[in-house]
């Protein structure tokens, strides 16, 4: 979503800027539209190390948090609460990598699509194979069967192997990241198509294993 | 600038604090030097109000006369009065949300109206007026050591407490005269009182077991800054429940009509309490009740004690647990466990809250006064004198609104940290809809009807458009106090909606835990129906469109094409309002399948068209 330059005035100061989060002479919060890096005083890089994160995100929050404007004018006030929130929004989806990459997604115009029925070709087999065992599971519930427990077992094999595949995509998410950071390269939408891909399938695994759990833990309950 | 005062309004005793250079410290009352405030209040018909020592000692003199009133032998003329204990447990409810045993603990007025009012002789009181009582004690108390007016405070709710409760805490402030400056949650006030004074740093667990409220907060401390990663509560379980569970063993072999008794039970309950006390140093006490004309003396061993309140305190263990899932942290991984409220006293709590943690909790700060102290650090916090502290607390429940169907969509996740907005897009689903209506939800549940209303609003007036063309921005910001602000502005114009809000009656205490234990248990049988409804949906947009199709491009399709496409359509119509999702599903790809060749011929044409035009246009 492009944000339209229009300038901003200080409540407090009265000094015209662009938009801020906090003004640029006198510091106070500043209730500007804001994209969520912008937000967070962040350039526009997808490589984020999460200690600088919670730093920045803390030392900003110090400075803009409704606790410290609470005898503050009524504008002030205001301001210092919508920042406050736009910036906790910020640190939210920034922190964990796939929030992330949606949101640059979004942020570049380009849409995920909302339901993510399509399997995954390379995964196709294996999916197949677990859907079967959840559904023996299910339709065995509460009976004790030999068999049932074999299921289980290798059930808890394969979600290891889907853990495994799962740790794989968020090492591909990082280079992924990383090739947007070095500039994107010849062909930026390749990069912008590989990152749907990533994250549909990462949606998709955490469905299944979501899944596995669910029917492990009720196994376990009984 | 005028300072800002903590309070803690506590179910049982209340307390007043303030910094005092770089600590807080209570303040106690002049005369006697006592901190604790008991929350007791005693009413007189003819006006006026007693709060703490003087309404205790007047509850043994009241006596019920022939007509059933209550009034006090010990006053002139025997007035009418009553004596609240524990008004805190009625805030922010009606007459429907009270518990069976809260219902007929007083004299109500009409139990069908939105908020509680106790009855006096003539007279009605509601529970922020009983509150307030409590609160100008306080102020009094502050002004007359300290010599200062006391006009703006911080004042402590449960973790638990929803938005009516919240409301009615600040209606209660502002009915004694006094300016709520900010509502703070009295785990994450005690975690500052401990913050400060020890110097702490690392993960903490604070577990809050007072005379009302359970809750528990675990956070992360770390240079000044404050973080609650979770909470979790319990908002109808508390010492009071202890003493109840007490009197019930203590009156087992009284007859029921005695038992029923007001002035019976107060006698036991007070009985209980002072036993319940004793044992958590003694191993035995003897319990001596007069009643009627008997003696009752029954003798207590800590053990039997223990028996009696394992099952309340292993409530509060399961509450520790959910909150430890939520955080997504091992007991082990806790660094330090604080102790807060008179209920944390008991040998029983502290043994079991070693076993889930591995260690042994911290007490250094009284438990009793721990969170007014936390109040006036917060107090400093809004002063400007604590500059390095940031305190970032979270909303309890999760906050959603009612979509088609009858699905609650959540819109803010429980724990999630605030202040924090989100922005919803509404529009109109028939042609000059003149207004849209939003039901605001709080709970965990999938359906709405499962969650507790919140509020619902009207945005509009909307200007007569054809539907789906309105684009109205409704933002949804929870602020620091927990409170929901709604405000709504159409996108097209920048215009500012009005949004006519009508608060419905929040959650009840029962309700809240009920909430979250069910959506556990329940959590499957609810995505099921969620899934459902998803696909009924999917397959009526389907039918929908494709009926608008056939009607616009009847045309490129023929006869025999047009049949398969009926006969697929008739097939999922059958199955769209029934249960069986699978057979919803297939039927949707199948028609998906079938419609696929018309729907890119569709497509062709539509593009062929436009192309036309241009070249038209081009010409001319």
């Amino acid at each position: 979503m492009p944000h339209v330059l229009t300038m901003l005035q200080c409540p407090s100061c009265a000094r015209r800027q662009e938009p801020r989060i906090i003004c640029s002479q006198c510091g106070v919060p500043l209730a500007a539209d804001l994209d969520l890096f912008a937000a967070l005083e962040l350039p526009r890089l997808l490589q984020i190390d999460i200690a600088e994160l919670e730093s920045a995100y803390h030392d900003l929050g110090r400075r803009i948090h409704p606790d410290h404007f609470a005898s503050a004018p009524p504008e002030l006030r205001d301001a210092s609460l919508r920042a406050t929130a736009l910036v906790t929004r910020a640190y939210r989806t920034l922190r964990d990598p796939v929030s992330r990459g949606l949101y640059w997604l979004d942020l570049y115009g380009h849409k995920l699509a909302e339901n993510n029925k399509q399997v995954p070709p390379d995964l196709a087999e294996l999916v197949f194979e677990v859907q079967e065992q959840l559904s023996e599971l299910r339709s065995a519930r509460g009976e004790q069967e030999a068999g049932t427990r074999e299921t289980m077992i290798d059930l808890r094999a394969k979600r290891a192997s889907l853990q495994g595949l799962m740790d794989e995509l968020y090492a591909e998410l990082v280079e992924n990241f990383a090739g947007f950071d070095a500039g994107g390269g010849p062909d930026p939408d390749r990069l912008f198509a590989e990152l749907k891909v990533i994250l549909s399938k990462i949606a998709y695994l955490k469905t299944l294993l979501r899944d596995i759990d669910r029917e492990l833990d009720s196994i376990k309950a009984e | 600038m005028t300072h800002i005062f903590g309070i803690d309004l506590g179910t049982t005793n209340s307390l007043i604090a303030i910094m005092d250079g770089a600590q807080p410290r209570v303040i106690p009352e002049r005369d006697t030097g006592n901190v604790l405030l008991p929350s007791v209040v005693a009413l007189i018909a003819e006006g006026g109000a007693y709060v703490g020592d003087h309404a205790i000692e007047l509850e043994p003199h009241l006596r019920r006369g022939q007509d059933g009133h209550v009034s006090a032998a010990g006053l002139s003329s025997g007035q009418a009065a009553i004596v609240v204990r524990s008004v805190k447990r009625y805030m922010g409810l009606g007459g429907s949300d009270l518990a069976p045993e809260d219902r007929h603990r007083y004299a109500f007025a009409d139990l069908s109206a939105p908020t509680v009012r106790f009855n006096v002789g003539s007279r009605t009181y509601t529970p922020p007026q009983i509150s307030a009582e409590i609160l100008r004690s306080l102020k009094q108390r502050a002004e007359t050591s300290i010599g200062e007016k006391v006009e703006r405070v911080v004042v402590t709710v449960p973790a638990y407490f929803n938005d009516s409760q919240r409301q009615a805490t600040k209606d209660a402030g502002r009915l004694a005269g006094l300016e709520v400056v900010r509502l703070v949650n009295e785990p994450t006030a005690a975690s500052l009182a401990y913050g400060l004074q020890l110097n702490a740093e690392g993960k903490v667990a604070v577990y809050d077991f007072g005379g009302g409220t359970f809750d528990i907060s675990l956070l992360n401390i770390k240079g000044g800054v404050f973080e609650v990663l979770a909470t979790n509560g319990d908002t109808h379980l508390g010492g009071d429940d202890i003493d109840r569970a007490l009197v019930d063993w203590l009156l087992s072999d009284t007859q029921q009509e005695l038992r029923t008794d007001r002035h019976v039970w107060n006698s036991a309950r007070r009985a209980a309490e002072d036993a319940k006390k004793r044992l958590s140093d003694a191993d035995v006490t003897e319990v001596r009740l007069d009643v009627a004309e008997r003696r009752i003396s029954k003798t207590l061993t800590r053990e039997e004690f223990e028996r009696i309140a394992e099952p309340l305190v292993r409530r509060t263990m399961e509450c520790c647990r959910r909150a430890l899932a939520d955080a997504h942290l091992q007991p082990t991984e806790i660094d330090q466990v604080v102790l807060v409220g008179g209920s944390t006293r008991t040998p029983l709590v502290r043994r079991q809250i070693g076993e889930l943690f591995g260690r042994e909790p911290l007490c250094s700060i009284d438990p009793d006064q721990v969170v007014a102290l936390g109040a006036a650090v917060q107090a400093g916090v809004l002063m400007g004198t604590q500059a390095d502290v940031l305190l970032l607390d979270v909303v309890p429940l999760s906050l959603g609104i009612e979509t088609m169907g009858g699905v609650m969509e959540r819109l803010v996740h429980r724990n999630t940290t605030i202040p924090t907005s989100t922005t919803e897009m509404f529009t109109t689903a028939v042609d000059d809809q003149t207004h849209v209506d939003v039901h605001v939800l709080q709970g965990e549940r999938e359906l709405a009807r499962d969650c507790r209303s919140l509020a619902r609003f009207k945005l509009g007036p909307i200007e007569p458009q054809p539907a789906g063309l309105p684009r109205i921005e409704v933002n949804f910001l929870i602020d620091a106090n927990g409170i929901l602000n709604v405000t709504a502005r159409d996108q097209r114009t920048g215009r500012e909606h009005s949004v006519d809000v009508k608060p419905s009656y929040g959650l009840t205490d029962e309700e809240i835990e009920r909430m979250l234990e069910e959506s556990i248990d329940l959590g499957e049988t609810d995505i099921e129906q969620r899934l459902l409804i998803n696909a009924r949906n999917e397959a009526t947009q389907l039918l929908t469109a494709l009926a608008k199709q056939l009607k616009d491009y009847g045309e490129l399709i023929d006869s025999e094409e047009r049949l398969l496409v009926d006969e697929a359509a008739a097939q999922l119509e059958t199955v769209r309002s029934g249960d069986d999702r699978e057979s919803i599903a297939r039927l949707v790809e199948q028609l998906n399948d079938i419609t696929t060749p018309f729907a890119e011929r569709i497509m062709n044409y539509a593009i062929s068209r436009a192309l036309e035009k241009k070249s038209i246009e081009e010409l001319s």
